[in-house]
């Protein structure tokens, strides 16, 4: 006769003892959740505003010398001078869509409008060009352009971040589209394009013209306002 | 016809002229690892195009609607405990990477359980790739970048739908098996090649993929003035202020 | 192995007979993208050498309550958090070459090198020897990193860490500096590296027999 072989007494213990064995794991694991989040989050409240500090200064500290030129901005720092920078938000409608633009508005210590400078971005050779511009008071003239971001081919297209080639676009009038030429700018309002990098030249005017056009009249209104006030 | 205009302009971006492999360097160990044999390369692209895209709509839901600032769910639920205007700052943004990457490991836990539960055959032909899709730069590379078009612009207005996040994500995985299927085959007439000692294997392909690379290069361009022709209008009114 | 390596080993190891990128052909994403210059590629260096300590460290305190299928969640917890810390300290402190590392440091996260250093090594070693190992592979992953940056950058602007080395006439081979140059001197070196290696075994081969 066959033996009787009995049930396994173990085996509801072993099922609790897996379950139990998965549970303890799993508090594992949310106890490293909870204390890395606990730790990320301290992470995030201290270094937070010194990160949003560091975003908002890298557009900050290349105000002065666009509005006033490099010789300009090196005397007013060694005369211990500084701006005063408002942000704006200005708002044009543009084939039926709005399109903002941040602009920083600067003024000097005795409260006198200095310039303004706008924000602006578009499309390049390879990707998008982040650049501001800087406009005299009543926006009637560009005083400076700054690459902010840019990813044109080095050696090349690069050359558009070099303060020789921007110095191009400093006391150009508003009131007329810049032109780009190749065989040396002979009117006040053509530049020069980078030789072997064309497309990146006329990128970069073609985003200045654009948001000349739209900025100048709102910006002069903005003036014209604060003068009156 | 703006939005598709965008669309075309990101995917062909994202396939062609800024290849995930042959331009931002991710991918790079299965695209050595794995390109020996054109059909097992075609696997590993499929698998990592699919995975890719999964995966770039969790984290594009996830950082919308939960991480970013101000985002809807964590506004409501923020709102049971403090006033609405500290609600509306809250920024989940500090945990990004980690849910990132915790979703990715999860998409490819699902979908190689989905796979060899319903698509047999399927996941025999590229089933065995997918635990190691899990380290593989490209896909949390496409989340990083769906995340910096969401919370890293300056205008509200311009963040990333879920369109254009996807076509993103599929169009970089399509890149990807691109890249990794020339490799492949030039890898397969290689083998007939007498290759120095010190650089079989791994040597010579990092050679290959850099002339790869260049050959890509040629691609630049191609959106600016690809853009020039299916937005002629907005160009237009640029560049008659140009002349 | 019968006997586990001491810690002196394992640094002395991740240098150069076990070097990640080299010899083990891992975390070769960031080798190739941040090799543009040298200071960008000491500064993520420097990260992965962070995250891969800590990360050891803590590895190895918890060695004992790991177990087999939550493992790799854990590492992968434990990884991520140390490299959002990193990511954070650099855009405060480092602003602009966070920058240009962009997205970079985050992709720590998936590097090979890290993961596997935590499952093979300090999963199973004492805090002591898991630390040493880390700091090995990070030193060699340094020297990778340096190597190929210094080649990249001398050849592609005559620039090392921004000092003129090269003599101005030097025409600047913009293609290093391109994804191929970074290709291509990555697959030379690794050349490089094997013939050394192979010449190495074949007098080692020779000596014994």
């Amino acid at each position: 006769m066959k033996p009787l072989t009995p049930m396994d007494p173990m085996a509801r213990s072993t099922l609790e003892r897996l379950k139990n064995n998965y549970i303890i794991q799993a508090w594992l694991v949310l106890m490293l959740a909870l204390f890395f989040g606990a730790s990320l989050a301290g992470v995030h409240l201290r270094l937070g505003p010194k990160i949003e500090e560091n975003k908002a200064n890298e557009t900050r500290h290349r105000i002065p010398e666009i509005i006033l030129g490099y010789p300009g901005a090196e005397e007013f720092a060694r005369e211990g001078k500084s701006l005063a920078i408002k942000a704006h938000t200005i708002s044009v409608e543009k084939q039926g869509r709005e399109v903002f633009y941040g602009v920083y508005e600067a003024r000097d210590l005795d409260g006198k409008l200095a310039g303004w400078v706008a924000k602006s971005a578009g499309q390049g050779y390879a990707d998008k060009i982040e650049l501001l511009i800087g406009f005299s008071p009543s926006a009637e003239t560009i005083t400076g352009i700054f690459i902010l971001d840019q990813k044109e081919t080095p050696g090349l297209g690069n050359k558009i971040i070099t303060v020789d080639w921007r110095q191009q676009f400093a006391n150009i009038r508003t009131i007329e589209p810049i032109e780009v030429t190749k065989t040396g700018a002979k009117d006040p309002r053509q530049i020069d394009a980078i030789t072997g990098a064309t497309i990146s030249s006329r990128s970069v005017t073609q985003i200045v013209n654009v948001t000349v056009k739209d900025l100048r009249d709102p910006l002069a209104a903005l003036a014209k306002k604060e003068k009156d006030n | 016809m703006h939005y598709l205009t965008d669309i075309i302009l990101i995917a062909l971006g994202a396939a062609l002229i800024n290849n995930f492999v042959l331009y931002y360097f991710v991918g790079i160990c299965p695209f050595i690892g794995v390109s020996r044999r054109i059909d097992m390369a075609l696997g590993m692209g499929f698998a990592v195009t699919f995975v890719i895209s999964i995966a770039a709509l969790l984290s594009w839901t996830i950082t919308t609607f939960i991480l970013a600032p101000g985002a809807p769910v964590s506004k409501w639920v923020a709102g049971f405990f403090v006033s609405p205007e500290a609600a509306a700052q809250v920024d989940l943004t500090i945990l990004s990477y980690v849910v990132y990457i915790f979703a990715i490991a999860s998409s490819v836990q699902f979908v190689e359980m989905y796979v060899r539960k319903f698509y047999p055959s399927l996941y025999r032909s590229f089933g065995v790739f997918l635990p190691l899709i899990t380290t593989n730069c490209a896909i949390l590379f496409a989340c990083l970048i769906i995340f910096s078009r969401i919370v890293g612009v300056d205008n509200p207005a311009d963040a990333w739908d879920i369109g254009r996040a996807l076509t993103l994500a599929a169009f970089g995985g399509v890149g990807f098996t691109i890249a990794i299927t020339i490799m492949a085959g030039i890898r397969e007439e290689l083998e007939l090649c007498d290759i120095p000692k010190p650089l079989r294997g791994a040597g010579i392909t990092l050679i290959v993929a850099s002339v790869l690379a260049m050959a890509f290069m040629g691609f630049t361009g191609v959106d600016s003035g690809l853009r020039k022709v299916l937005a002629p209008a907005a160009v237009e009114s640029a560049q008659s202020a140009e002349k | 192995m019968p006997v586990a390596p001491t810690a002196a080993e394992r640094f002395i190891q991740g240098i150069l007979p076990e070097n990640p990128v080299y010899r083990q052909l891992l975390g070769l994403c960031p080798t190739l993208a941040v090799t543009n210059g040298l200071k960008a590629a000491m500064t993520m260096a420097g990260a992965v050498a962070f995250v891969l300590f800590c990360a050891n460290i803590v590895t190895s305190v918890i060695r004992h309550l790991l177990k087999p299928h939550l493992r790799i969640v854990i590492f992968t917890l434990i990884i991520a958090t140390f490299v959002t810390i990193t990511d954070r300290f650099l855009a405060a402190y480092m602003y602009d070459m966070s920058k240009t590392l962009g997205p970079y440091i985050p992709l720590i996260i998936v590097n090979c090198i890290i993961i596997c250093r935590c499952e093979v090594c300090a999963s199973r070693q004492s805090i002591v020897t898991a630390g040493a190992d880390a700091l090995g592979q990070a030193g060699g992953f340094g020297l990778a990193l340096a190597s190929i940056a210094a080649v990249r950058e001398i050849l592609g602007t005559g620039l090392l860490f921004g000092v003129q080395i090269l003599p101005a006439t030097w025409p600047n081979w913009v293609v290093m500096i391109l994804p191929p140059g970074a290709f291509m001197t990555l697959g030379l070196l690794l050349g490089a590296v094997n013939w050394i290696e192979l010449r190495r075994s074949e007098r080692a081969d020779k000596k014994r027999g």
